[in-house]
């Protein structure tokens, strides 16, 4: 498949008084054409600065670029001026920002909202905007559009408000479409139904997404591949089953293991001992060792390449190299594996569509 | 085993007033017992009341109507200000943001030895002092700690000082208000670890309000499903994950996602629709369809839903 996106080796850091804050080190991957690409780290890995430097949203100053490139259609987004990445902002590159009930203008109409992009990026009347904002606010599902149009955020309720903040980011028929924790602030049952509008938007749309979260579950759920972040790095990346069913880093055995599961009877959860590196001064060597309890001499010295597991599959880890020791992963993370050299692994989760 | 009752919930109600005519009825009359020693989760979505249940068992709010018993006293009674003392410090409160609910101009030390102070627990400023480090300790955290101020630790070790601060007063009973969900998953487990552990080796007793059902049965030992102010399906933890009964709680269940590809590309969704899903031909009733599984409905549905069971 195609790819839409292509960043290499991307560096952004931020100036502040205490020094220079390395957010992301070094970040490569590609994003191709129709597939939902998933960014998964915790706080402070610098998920969200890489997206948001993909639309150049770091304010500048403290933020920079450092190094890196940006490719999209041929342009290297990270040397474009202000202006240029004005057209391509809303347009071909959108956003949906994690909290609805601040990423929403008060004093607007959600009707306005959404047509501000329509007007400025096409040469289209404010009728025909308006016709298209009814055709989108009935596109992700709101119901009365005709009514809801000319109302202000605060008559909306948060699923609603969400419903209206993906609207605004497909108004242009965007070709990439980034959404940061769209669901974190969400109960259930909502963040279900806006997970599902956004697979079947992307059916209809066909755009691709990056889709940053730091729930495995919803991971699981909208992923075609993704990608481990920490520390400002990605230390693994791999379809979704691959890095599920068959995780290498240490890191994502230790995100995998501290999800409890449902349907485990008595498991406990192995949490992840420790807090993430201070970013002003990045260890050397694998920034992760410190947390690991399979950390070798080696990690401590010299920061892993990125090995390959399979075509799709790379992961940063020493462990994968010819001469480092054989080592299991935790059991809890076992458990979760399909590969055939696991599948009599006590615990295997039961397939299972009897809930209902 | 006959288990001892903590706590016992009847009939709580809390409704606001919001305007002059109109009542926002947060909790409408709901009726539980917690037992000595377990953790009770209550989940439900947000604005169904479960926090507003916290805050009313842990008499932050006066109840409308209906009562809540620890060791068969009244919390809502009337009560002077020494029993007052001995009853607040039997039951303690951890928050739900870590960010919001310690005093950024007060050190770790002072802000966990508050309540030691106000109940005069401690004889000497040694003694003080020696009592908060052994506190930070038992939570995580070390000795050096203690001269710092809030604004100098990460989320999880904010909730670690929330959970000391808790911890400082001996209590019986604490109510944990969504103490993970500002959390990162990782830390996240860390938490609930630190408070399993904890309930090991003193013998706590929980009400654990939160909305992550996964995190919520990993915790709990019974479980309590919230909807609209109501109470509708109370059962063991396990029992309630294998055989939901209402509607909702089915629909709740349905909805999680899991970190597993495949389950997920099965993974059907239940709708709840309250007009639908229910006999509307008489007030449904808390009923008892199996041992220790409580369900709220009617005549008729109780009747289907004992056929339903497996």
């Amino acid at each position: 498949m195609e790819n839409i996106l292509e960043v290499k080796n991307l560096h952004v850091s931020f100036d502040t008084y205490g020094g220079e804050v390395q957010a992301v080190r070094g970040v490569t991957f590609d994003l191709k054409k129709g597939e939902t690409l998933a960014i998964v780290g915790e706080s402070g890995s610098g998920k969200s600065v890489t997206t948001r430097a993909l639309a150049k949203l770091i304010p500048s100053p403290p933020g920079r670029i450092k190094e890196g490139e940006i490719l999209f259609e041929g342009k290297n987004l990270a040397q474009l001026s202000e202006r240029e990445m004005q057209k391509i902002r809303g347009k071909d590159i959108s956003t949906i920002f994690q909290d609805p009930m601040t990423s929403l203008n008060p004093t607007m109409k959600i009707g306005s909202q959404v047509m501000e992009g329509l007007l400025k990026h096409h040469k289209i009347s404010k009728k025909e905007a308006r016709k298209r904002t009814l055709e989108l606010l009935d596109l992700v599902g709101l119901p009365d559009a005709e009514k809801r149009i000319d109302q202000y955020p605060h008559q909306f309720s948060g699923g609603q408000r969400q419903r209206v903040v993906i609207a605004i980011a497909l108004a242009c028929g965007p070709k990439i479409l980034i959404a940061d924790e769209p669901t974190t602030a969400l109960d259930v049952t909502i963040q279900a139904q806006i997970l599902e509008l956004m697979k079947d938007i992307q059916k209809k749309v066909d755009s691709s997404i990056i889709f940053i979260t730091h729930d495995l579950g919803v991971v699981a759920n909208v992923a075609d591949r993704v990608a481990v972040m920490y520390a400002g790095k990605i230390v693994e990346i791999g379809t979704a089953d691959e890095i599920f069913y068959n995780p290498k880093h240490p890191y994502t055995w230790g995100l995998l293991g501290s999800m409890p599961t449902l349907d485990n009877e008595e498991e406990s959860l192995v949490a992840i001992p420790g807090s993430p590196p201070d970013m002003l001064n990045p260890p050397t060597g694998d920034a992760f060792a410190a947390r690991n309890e399979y950390a070798m001499e080696i990690d401590f010295v010299e920061q892993p390449p990125m090995f390959k597991v399979s075509d799709t599959h790379y992961a940063a880890t020493w462990l994968l190299h010819e001469h480092a020791p054989k080592v299991e992963p935790p059991l809890a993370v076992q458990s979760r594996m399909k590969d055939n050299l696991h599948a009599n692994v006590p615990g295997e989760r039961k397939k299972e569509g009897d809930r209902s | 085993m006959s288990k001892e009752k903590l706590l016992e919930v009847k009939n709580l109600k809390q409704h606001f007033k919001t305007g002059r005519h109109t009542t926002v009825k947060a909790v409408d009359g709901i009726t539980f017992d917690i037992f000595k020693g377990e953790t009770f989760g209550l989940v439900g979505e947000s604005g169904c009341g479960k926090s507003t249940t916290g805050r009313s068992i842990i008499r932050l709010y006066n109840a409308t109507e209906g009562d809540v018993l620890f060791k068969g006293e009244s919390v809502h009674g009337k009560k002077n200000k020494a029993d007052l003392k001995t009853f607040n410090q039997k039951m303690q409160m951890i928050f739900q943001d870590p960010y919001a609910s310690l005093n950024p101009r007060m050190t770790v030390m002072d802000i966990v030895a508050e309540g030691l102070d106000i109940h005069g627990l401690v004889k000497s400023p040694k003694e003080r002092q020696a009592r908060v480090f052994e506190l930070l300790e038992t939570v995580g955290l070390s000795k050096e700690h203690a001269n710092r101020y809030p604004h100098e630790f990460s989320g999880g070790q904010r909730q670690r000082i929330g959970i000391a601060r808790a911890l400082a007063v001996e209590p019986e009973f604490i109510i944990a208000d969504e103490p993970i969900s500002a959390l990162d998953v990782s830390i996240q487990a860390q938490v609930v670890n630190l408070l399993k552990d904890l309930q090991d080796r003193f013998g706590y007793t929980y009400l654990f309000i939160a909305h992550d059902l996964s995190m919520v049965k990993y915790i709990s030992d019974r479980i309590g499903v919230m909807y609209f102010g109501k109470m509708v399906e109370i059962a063991d933890s396990d029992e309630l994950y294998k055989n939901p009964m209402h509607p909702y709680t089915r629909s709740l269940l349905s909805a999680i996602p899991l970190p597993d590809p495949d389950y997920e590309r099965t993974r059907r969704r239940v709708e709840y629709d309250p007009e639908k899903d229910h006999d509307h031909s008489e007030e449904p009733v808390f009923r008892e369809i199996k041992k220790d599984h409580w369900v709220l409905c009617t005549e008729k549905e109780f009747e289907q839903y004992k056929t339903e069971m497996k």
